[in-house]
């Protein structure tokens, strides 16, 4: 793998959100690591999958890498530059280059601008289209999307969920970036609408050759959609490979009881399927287990599980786990 | 929208009737009458029974509102005082609403002008010592009665620095469109304290009301959207959140702007201001029935003009509200 095929690369990255008590004077009395120390390398026209439970840091890492979260601590090189240094105009200059699409089409769109205002907005303040060159290219890319460009002037509110992703993709496109975070870009729609979206988020990616990082918890979505898995639990990665290592060969326990959960559409199979049931509940990120994160949960628990944090690590080809069972 | 605003004003007929009506009934239900007394003594009964035929308070109350109702569409005449012989209701708002509606613009401008920005710098800076300055600050406005704050501003300003009148108005009829004063220096010397005094409170509520709905508003997820876009950060605040928190604002402008403009009893009383604001209040002690009708009636008709203007605005600030 050389250095010129990877696009962004997450490094030790941290995300706290400090915990305060006090009402004049405030104090910090702890924190809720909602990203503890990952490190990973998206390469250049992949999707990068990132599934994990509800809460567990998922969103907040597509949101640090694109720095709309400053972190606390690590780098995040997109191109080679770390972003995590940079502020003002000149992240404002990169955002061109890297863009998100959010996971709630009804909230994410200002609901008092117009479909044309909402798309053309970045093309005016980068300087790239501005006038009847930005109008066009707003028709544009509502094509690109498959909306009709005569919806320029509708207001968000006139669009069902499915066409509101599709402005929130459209908008994302407009600067013609070439890395983009999709938060979830998929789950506020219906099961009916989800395939489309997918199908245009794959259908732009090959014609622009487009970087995704994909998230999600659907984990049948994810493995259609992406070239590599990253499995994530309270903050922390606890595997990443290709889709189909991942799904074949889940090395991590919690992997394997993330993939058991899973249903099979044929009732032979289906019928021999044994889900791996996690006792418990996750942990507070605000106080993560000392040792391994999984530790309080994991079915196959050793000894030193409960004192020493497992290295990430690579075990096979571009297959790397975090866990004491691997060694 | 047009089709809209006209069924709204049609709507008001039926509103400001119910109103006159409910007032016109039941101020003549409390008990006493305009002529029990004329300073500390009481009128002999055939001298009440004279003035009470002489105003038609001897006949049924339905017909006593007939006529009242038909003076007042016909005639556009609101009908003679009780308590000030010789002068009619259309004179004494005439001559006072004005003077009130001067004051009450001034304040409420300088409401806006301190409260807004008051609102959203401690909104940007939440949880900052400049949030806790300002939030006290409006703390301390709402709490503080006119009736406190105005006569402190006189004791300082006028009567120990002796930078302004203690008290009156310094403008007089006639006005330009019958409500704009000469702006020159003797106006603004007596409209300062007096305005001081009343917008100190109106400028509080606003910037409490802003901050809460601006605060709501840049969590919103369409502001990320904004940031990640590359805006700067005054553009994400100005274009995107600024008019979408507005709405809870403009609410309280309508009824704010009502009950400034048709005057104010303490601050008006206080600095002695010629004003609408003491009649709400003297003419229901004075049984003065076609005052009490005639002021609440005005006041009604700001207050459902106002209520319009503010829906109107609403469908500029969210494309989602529409009429038709």
């Amino acid at each position: 793998m050389t250095e010129d095929n990877i696009l962004v690369r997450v490094e030790h990255l941290k995300k706290y959100f400090p915990i305060t008590r006090g009402i004049v004077f405030q104090r910090q009395i702890g924190a809720v690591k909602a990203v503890d120390d990952i490190s990973f390398d998206i390469r250049r026209g992949e999707t990068l999958g990132l599934v994990g439970e509800s809460g567990c840091g998922k969103s907040t890492t597509g949101r640090t890498i694109l720095q709309l979260y400053r972190p606390t601590a690590g780098a995040v090189y997109f191109e080679g530059q770390d972003l995590a240094k940079m502020k003002g105009e000149q992240l404002r200059r990169m955002r061109r280059k890297m863009q998100m699409i959010f996971q709630d089409p009804y909230a994410s769109l200002n609901p008092r601008m117009t479909v044309g205002n909402i798309v053309g907005e970045p093309l005016e303040v980068h300087g790239v289209a501005s006038g009847k060159e930005r109008y066009e290219r707003v028709q544009e890319l509502l094509q690109l999307v498959g909306l009709n460009p005569y919806f320029i002037n509708r207001y968000p509110h006139e669009f069902s969920g499915g066409q509101r992703q599709r402005i929130g993709v459209a908008r994302a496109l407009a600067l013609n970036p070439s890395f983009i975070v999709c938060d979830e870009p998929i789950s506020a729609l219906d099961v009916s609408i989800q395939a489309q979206v997918v199908n245009l988020l794959e259908d732009l990616q090959a014609e622009f050759k487009l970087t995704y990082l994909f998230i999600a918890h659907d984990l049948s979505m994810v493995r259609h959609i992406s070239d590599r898995v990253a499995v994530m639990y309270l903050g922390k990665i606890m595997e990443l490979t290709s889709r189909d290592e991942l799904y074949n060969n889940p090395l991590h326990p919690y992997t394997q009881a993330l993939l058991s959960a899973v249903p099979i559409p044929d009732p032979v199979v289906e019928e021999t399927r044994r889900r791996i049931i996690l006792e418990g509940d996750v942990p507070s990120p605000a106080n993560p287990p000392a040792g391994c994160n999984f530790c309080t949960r994991c079915p196959r628990i050793l000894e030193i599980c409960h004192d020493e944090e497992p290295e990430f690590k690579e075990v096979g080809p571009d297959h790397w786990v975090a866990c004491h069972l691997i060694a | 929208m047009t089709r809209y605003i006209i069924r709204r004003i049609l709507w008001f007929i039926p509103v400001l009737l119910a109103i006159v009506m409910a007032t016109f009934v039941f101020v003549r239900a409390i008990p006493g009458g305009p002529f029990d007394f004329v300073g500390d003594k009481s009128l002999p009964p055939s001298v009440v029974a004279n003035l009470k035929a002489k105003y038609h308070l001897n006949e049924p109350v339905w017909k006593q509102f007939a006529r009242y109702l038909y003076d007042v569409v016909i005639k556009q005449d609101l009908g003679p005082s009780y308590r000030y012989r010789g002068r009619t209701v259309n004179e004494i708002i005439r001559d006072a609403l004005p003077i009130s509606t001067q004051l009450g613009l001034l304040s409420l401008l300088l409401g806006l002008a301190i409260g807004l920005p008051a609102g959203i710098i401690a909104a940007l800076k939440q949880n900052t010592a400049i949030d806790y300055g300002s939030t006290f600050v409006a703390i301390l406005g709402v709490s503080i009665p006119n009736i406190v704050l105005g006569p402190l501003l006189i004791w300082i300003f006028a009567l120990k620095l002796n930078w302004f009148p203690v008290a009156r108005w310094g403008a007089q009829a006639p006005f330009f469109l019958g409500f704009l004063p000469v702006p020159n220096l003797t106006f603004w010397k007596y409209a300062i304290l007096p305005t001081i005094t009343l917008g100190t409170g109106l400028s509080a509520s606003i910037a409490r009301l802003t901050r809460a709905s601006l605060l709501q508003t840049i969590r919103e997820d369409y502001i990320r959207t904004a940031r990640a876009k590359g805006l700067a950060e005054r553009v994400v605040i100005v274009r995107h959140a600024l008019k979408n928190s507005m709405i809870p604002v403009v609410t309280i402008l309508g009824p704010m702007f009502a009950m400034v403009v048709t005057g104010t009893f303490t601050t008006e009383q206080i600095f002695g201001i010629p004003g609408l604001g003491k009649h709400f209040v003297t003419s229901v002690g004075n049984r003065d029935y076609p005052v009490v009708v005639g002021t609440t009636l005005l006041y009604s008709v700001f207050l459902v003009i106002a209520n319009l203007l503010v829906d109107i605005t609403y469908a500029w600030l969210d494309p989602r509200i529409r009429y038709d």
